[in-house]
């Protein structure tokens, strides 16, 4: 059993059958409920595996003991509470190449929240940018 | 010769503070905003009931130089790793039959829906006011183009390698006969660019992409590795890698509204609309693509669609946005009990209905029957026996002579075409959402699966008036129509479409026409 609510398969997900049905279809899950987590999706590549390895599976679970990172086959899919941040001149530095923020979004697949880059940060948080807080600017 | 003022004041302004001699990409960023400006009147050509703010943000400050570097970057991984080490490995021939098949559907579709994204997001290029936001939209109109020519190369590759290339060659040529066409035209291209220019943003950003772009390019590629496909998985993923920017726009078309005091009127009405319209279509096209359309399976479709579709858009898109007035879709309810069935049903017409396809089907196997009756308990009573049915029919075989379709026409199950999704289904056998209700109108018969649709047909009945496969070919014999719709294979008499993906026993258009079996309009009963 999952003890981290945002893992791949917690909750119901860890259910089967009619158990699950039984659940999914039950009244209190026919509408949508406010969630304060965020979702970023991977692509696998050299260095983005580095970057989780080296970065998301260490500092970045210390830093948010809610993250969960899961190898989903061709991609990472990685869940927090609150955001995710990513220093990409840390990431530069660790791979030990030029490697910017764009060249970072070359692997970017999906993200649930809102994602957005400053200088060389990239970010996805539960705020509603432009509506909690306004988006910064370099 | 004496300098002019402004050369000289230019001249000074550079002596003290020098010209930098680099600059970042988020500087030229910040620069270009200096050029936004303030309309009293947005002269657009696509007009909208809301007012779009011009102070919303393009979140990932793309400059063009920097936006043509990160995109010629992806292709070159993307060709370089297809042409080069997949192409060594034979990639496109390790791939299980039964998901080479689903990837004719899968690209094929996908293609249409990325080229109508290009007109979709140059009509909100133009729409918007915010130069930042029309930044974001023109990357967008980039991008889709991009994918529209990506996923035109999946098919080609399969074509190219994949040892059936029928259906991944050629497509389109029989989107006249084949019934799923028309429904995903109807979310793919109506949906994105007819009608009010943010009602279209919300169908093709927040919803289209921002949620079902999720199971479709990203939870597809895990089903494509399970079932050897490594093709699909490089291409959808570089894919996806510009669906965030236009998640972004899609989100930044609502904060653009959020103050307008239409968004209060009219958001959750469009919003509803376009949940429901997406759904309706790729909640049971997705799941019978991913259960039916492979022998590995990775995860019921009920819980894919649950993790992305439920709790990860419904939570922290929509849920979050709930204090500034968006609503749970009040359609969800149905969509949760299409999650949950509606794949089967469609899956049962598909298979009923597999000589109007550009693929071949298989039914379920023992191992499939067991894995659907211990995830949706119920299945084997209501779905399994059926295809047994058919099977001891010889529903497989050419010699026989038996198309469930007729199967369906003798037992009473009419299949009807619901008018506003164009997605097929049967009254008597569905345990999707819904109900049968038919409608006339000047003199036209109209028949609907649901309250949804059948509200959105009741306001604008004129947006909805494509014809189903049924009413074009009453009274027409299976095979004519095949031929007619060029449903054959090079040959001119092997159809393009079979019951199993075997290498044998291939039905022709000579077999089907033995089967003597004729399209009815259910419609004319009423």
């Amino acid at each position: 059993m999952t003890t981290n609510a945002n893992e791949y398969n917690a909750g119901i997900m860890q259910k089967n059958g009619k158990d699950f049905a039984d659940e999914f279809f039950a009244e209190e899950n026919q509408v949508c409920k406010e969630s304060n987590t965020v979702v970023l999706v991977l692509m696998k590549s050299d260095e983005i595996d580095a970057v989780v390895e080296e970065m998301l599976l260490k500092n970045g679970k210390a830093e948010n003991p809610t993250m969960v990172v899961e190898d989903r086959s061709g991609y990472w899919w990685i869940k927090a509470n609150g955001k995710i941040e990513i220093d990409v001149e840390e990431a530069a530095e660790m791979l030990g190449k030029r490697y910017s923020i764009y060249d970072f979004l070359v692997n970017v697949s999906s993200t649930i929240g809102r994602a957005y880059t400053l200088g060389e940060k990239f970010t996805i948080t539960s705020e509603l940018m432009g509506l909690d807080r306004k988006l910064t600017n370099v | 010769m004496a300098l002019s003022t402004a050369t000289k004041a230019a001249t000074d302004a550079l002596s003290v503070n020098r010209a930098p001699t680099t600059v970042g990409p988020q500087e030229v960023h910040k620069w270009m905003q200096s050029f936004n400006w303030d309309f009293k009147n947005n002269r657009t050509k696509y007009p909208t009931k809301y007012h779009m703010a011009n102070d919303t943000k393009e979140q990932f400050k793309i400059i063009a130089k920097e936006y043509a570097r990160m995109e010629s970057v992806k292709d070159e991984r993307q060709f370089g790793t297809l042409l080069d080490g997949m192409t060594r490995l034979n990639a496109g021939n390790r791939v299980h039959p039964r998901w080479g098949e689903t990837m004719k559907v899968a690209s094929n579709f996908l293609e249409v829906g990325e080229y109508n994204a290009i007109a979709a997001a140059a009509m909100l290029w133009d729409s918007a006011s915010s130069a930042e936001q029309k930044n974001g939209y023109l990357a967008q109109v980039l991008d889709e183009i991009r994918h529209t020519h990506q996923c035109g190369f999946v098919n080609y590759y399969f074509a190219k390698h994949y040892h059936d290339p029928a259906g991944h060659n050629d497509a389109r040529r029989s989107r006249a006969i084949g019934p799923l066409w028309k429904g995903m035209k109807r979310v793919f291209a109506d949906g994105f660019i007819s009608g009010d220019a943010v009602e279209c943003s919300i169908n093709l950003q927040l919803v289209g992409e921002a949620c079902f772009t999720n199971p479709l390019i990203v939870a597809i590629t895990e089903w494509a590795a399970a079932n050897g496909d490594e093709v699909t998985p490089t291409v959808f993923l570089s894919i996806e890698t510009d669906e965030l920017r236009h998640m972004a726009n899609g989100y930044q078309t609502v904060v653009s509204i959020a103050n307008d005091p239409a968004a209060q009127k009219y958001m959750n009405s469009d919003l509803n609309n376009a949940f429901w319209t997406q759904q309706k279509y790729f909640t049971p096209v997705l799941g019978m693509l991913f259960e039916y359309g492979s022998k590995f399976k990775v995860e019921p479709w009920v819980k894919t669609w649950n993790r992305w579709v439920y709790e990860d858009w419904g939570g922290i898109w929509i849920g979050r946005l709930g204090k500034y007035g968006v609503q749970s879709p009040a359609s969800l309810r149905d969509a949760k009990q299409d999650a949950y069935w509606a794949h089967h049903d469609l899956a049962l017409l598909a298979y009923a209905m597999w000589p109007t396809g550009f693929f071949r089907l298989s039914l379920p196997d023992a191992e499939d029957m067991a894995w659907f009756e211990a995830n949706y308990p119920g299945w084997y009573d209501h779905y399994g026996k059926i295809y047994e049915e058919w099977k001891a029919l010889g529903c497989e075989d050419p010699a026989s002579g038996f198309i469930p379709l007729q199967w369906m026409i003798d037992k009473g199950h009419d299949i009807y075409i619901d008018r506003v999704s164009q997605v097929p289904f049967c009254p008597s056998l569905a345990k999707c959402s819904g109900s049968l209700r038919v409608h006339e109108l000047n003199g036209q018969k109209h028949s609907f699966s649901d309250e949804w649709g059948e509200r959105m047909w009741l306001t604008e009945p004129e947006r909805y008036e494509c014809q189903s496969v049924f009413e074009q070919y009453a009274g027409r014999e299976l095979s004519d129509v095949i031929v007619e719709g060029h449903g054959v294979r090079a040959d001119g008499k092997t159809l393009i479409a079979q019951p199993h993906v075997r290498g044998d026993k291939l039905w022709t258009v000579d077999d089907l026409k033995r089967a003597n079996c004729k399209f009815a309009d259910p419609l004319d009963k009423f």
